[in-house]
């Protein structure tokens, strides 16, 4: 499903140049559902930007659905974007002006979907998270679980082929946090491949698999020594 | 389309586009009216005189000594004379006025002797038999005065005289069923009947404010030389030599007689200035109400770029959101391009209501001309337009917004 290989992505500047991604490797198989993990800075929402075409990168292949997307120009990806992949942001990224019926649609206008199948797919999307009752609501009147809810429904309305998650629950309480993970697990359960970048090692415990990013690269946890420093680093913070 | 939420948006920022919505409509109302105002201006600026402007010019001659009228017709013949022995003029003549001097006599017009209420109004030019020649101005039925049917007269005099020369507006607005020819007519109010023994072609009256626009055509040529404080010489010049009549014809006149005044700025003036002369404060006005137009338009424009500009820049992160579920750069542009088009067209129908009252008030307080719709129509399309052209600038900049916007906490 989704297939990187020797991938970099370079920040240059005039001075210095930045690997965000160095001889990147990762395969994302169909139905999996992946949590991407590692410390800030590693390049795990770099990784997540390219893999959603959000960016660009600068060598190596990436392919998608079988589809190698390096070659592609905005508009095909912008497709791509459109028919099979759904966002989830950890800041929900609503649009604060349109309330949840609209929000939902906004993706479907973008595909050029009829007004009767939109409206239908809408409401399976809503009542999918609960949130059905709510449709005429806007942004500002939901709590923050519910918006995630708002923002999965949208992502999962237009049937996506990938679910991308940026730290699903990084706004939201414990309670909140849980309800959100549950429905991805529901998700997945019924065939979706999700891939979830967290903080969070409670919630990436709960994925299929694990992969750990630092420095850009992806890393066997067991044999590097960076991820033992890193925890031993976090359990000292946590005293 | 994506109207729906667009226009649902909307209400979420009902101050910005209230405001822009009013500026395009305030614009459209007073730029349609202006519009319509320099072409009514135009038009009266652009209306033929009837005359022979090439070529031609006045002299005002006024009299140091006023005390003896007699003199003063025989200093007017002698000044005829010799300006009429000019190498550089054609033709001479003296008046009392003339098409676009903006002043004169102008006098009511009856049918019969005993009429209360005038028929029409007409301009009175004092003629000689050689001033159709001189303004440039032929007859169209009847004939000239002869030479010997040319008196002179006071202004304190009574207007009545024999024979008339009427214009062809004005033997039409009296005479509408035939020919005015041979027909008598009554000039100043007064009970002597005068006979139209000739129509001339157009003839354009000295008055040039809007008020004399149902007589801007009506002109009486009385055959006579006014002997009034002062005299108007109408000189035609020898075909392109202009600048040199125009340069001997004072001299020949102070040799005549020093016992004169011509003024040095305006005493002598081609009809060029005449006509600039009478027309400038409808070409000030012209002006005006273009400088009004385009400051306006470019306030309106400068309020939607900037309006959109801070937009863009405020919601840089919702259309980040938009790409990254889908939005083309084309639609990103197309929304920011539809939000203006729906901005505007509120804008424009109430411009355009506003527009025409606008004008039904001037119509009533001003007595203008009522505004034709197609004014309307063509601000509309302007103002569409133009708010599409100020929108395109950051509209395009938003379509460039890259979708990795989404992922970046504000």
């Amino acid at each position: 499903m989704l297939k990187m290989t020797h991938l970099s992505k370079v920040y240059r500047t005039e001075v210095v140049e930045t690997y965000a991604l160095r001889d990147f490797n990762i395969n994302v198989k169909e139905g999996e559902f992946v949590a991407v993990t590692g410390p800030s800075g590693s390049g795990k929402t770099t990784f997540l930007t390219i893999a959603g075409l959000l960016e660009t990168f600068t060598g190596g292949e990436y392919h998608l659905d079988g589809v190698e997307v390096s070659k592609l120009d905005d508009n095909a990806r912008s497709k791509i974007r459109n028919e099979k992949i759904g966002f989830i942001f950890q800041a929900f990224n609503l649009i604060p002006d349109l309330n949840v019926f609209d929000n939902v649609e906004v993706p479907l206008r973008y595909r050029g979907m009829k007004s009767a199948e939109r409206k239908q797919r809408i409401m399976e999307a809503l009542e999918r998270v609960g949130l059905a009752s709510r449709a005429k609501h806007y942004p500002a009147e939901l709590s923050g679980g519910q918006q995630q809810r708002v923002a999965i429904a949208r992502a999962l309305a237009g049937s996506p082929r990938l679910l991308l998650a940026d730290e699903p629950t990084g706004n939201l309480d414990t309670q909140m946090a849980r309800g959100v993970m549950e429905l991805l697990e529901e998700i997945h359960r019924e065939g979706a491949t999700i891939v979830m970048v967290t903080h969070d090692p409670e919630l990436a415990a709960r994925a299929q698999r694990n992969v750990h990013i630092i420095d850009g690269q992806v890393v066997d946890l067991s044999e590097d020594p960076r991820f033992h420093a890193a925890h031993a680093a976090a359990d000292q913070a946590h005293g | 389309m994506q109207i729906k939420p667009i226009l649902a948006a909307m209400r979420h920022h009902k101050a910005g586009t209230v405001l822009i919505a009013l500026q395009i409509a305030l614009t459209l109302a007073i730029v349609c009216n202006a519009l319509f105002i320099i072409q009514q201006r135009t038009a009266r600026v652009s209306r033929p005189s009837g005359v022979e402007e090439t070529d031609l010019f006045v002299i005002r001659s006024d009299w140091a000594d006023k005390s003896d009228p007699r003199r003063i017709d025989a200093q007017m013949q002698a000044d005829l004379i010799a300006l009429r022995q000019l190498g550089s003029v054609q033709e001479a003549s003296s008046t009392n006025s003339f098409p676009l001097r903006g002043t004169g006599w102008d006098n009511f017009i009856k049918l019969q002797p005993d009429q209360v209420k005038m028929t029409t109004d007409a301009a009175i030019f004092f003629a000689d038999e050689r001033t159709l020649a001189a303004l440039g101005t032929r007859l169209v039925a009847g004939r000239n005065f002869t030479a010997g049917e040319i008196g002179a007269q006071q202004p304190r005099d009574a207007l009545h005289s024999a024979q008339v020369i009427i214009s062809k507006a004005l033997a039409e607005r009296l005479f509408p069923q035939g020919s005015a020819l041979g027909k008598t007519i009554y000039v100043s109010m007064g009970r002597t009947p005068s006979t139209v023994i000739g129509i001339t072609d157009t003839l354009q009256a000295h008055m040039t404010g809007s008020w004399a626009n149902p007589y801007a055509y009506n002109a009486v040529l009385i055959p006579a030389r006014l002997l009034n404080d002062y005299t108007y010489y109408l000189v035609r010049a020898r075909p392109g030599q202009l600048a040199a009549a125009m340069r001997d014809a004072p001299k020949a006149l102070y040799a005549q007689s020093r016992m004169r005044i011509i003024n040095a700025k305006d005493g002598v003036m081609s009809f060029a200035q005449v006509r600039r002369r009478a027309y400038e404060r409808d070409v000030g006005m012209a002006i005006l109400m273009g400088i009004i137009s385009v400051v306006l338009l470019a306030i309106t424009a400068a309020g939607i770029v900037g309006l959109t500009s801070f937009w863009v820049g405020q919601r840089r992160k919702q259309i980040g959101v938009r790409r990254a579920l889908g939005a083309t750069r084309g639609d990103i542009l197309g929304h920011f391009l539809t939000e203006n088009l729906l901005i505007g067209i509120g804008g424009v129908l109430i411009g355009a209501v506003l527009a025409v009252g606008i004008n039904l008030w001037m119509v009533a307080q001003f007595e203008m001309a009522r505004l034709s719709l197609a004014y309307v129509v063509a601000g509309v399309v302007a103002l569409l337009l133009l708010g599409q052209g100020a929108v395109l600038a950051p509209a395009l900049r938003a379509s460039r917004v890259s979708p990795v916007e989404a992922t970046r906490s504000v």
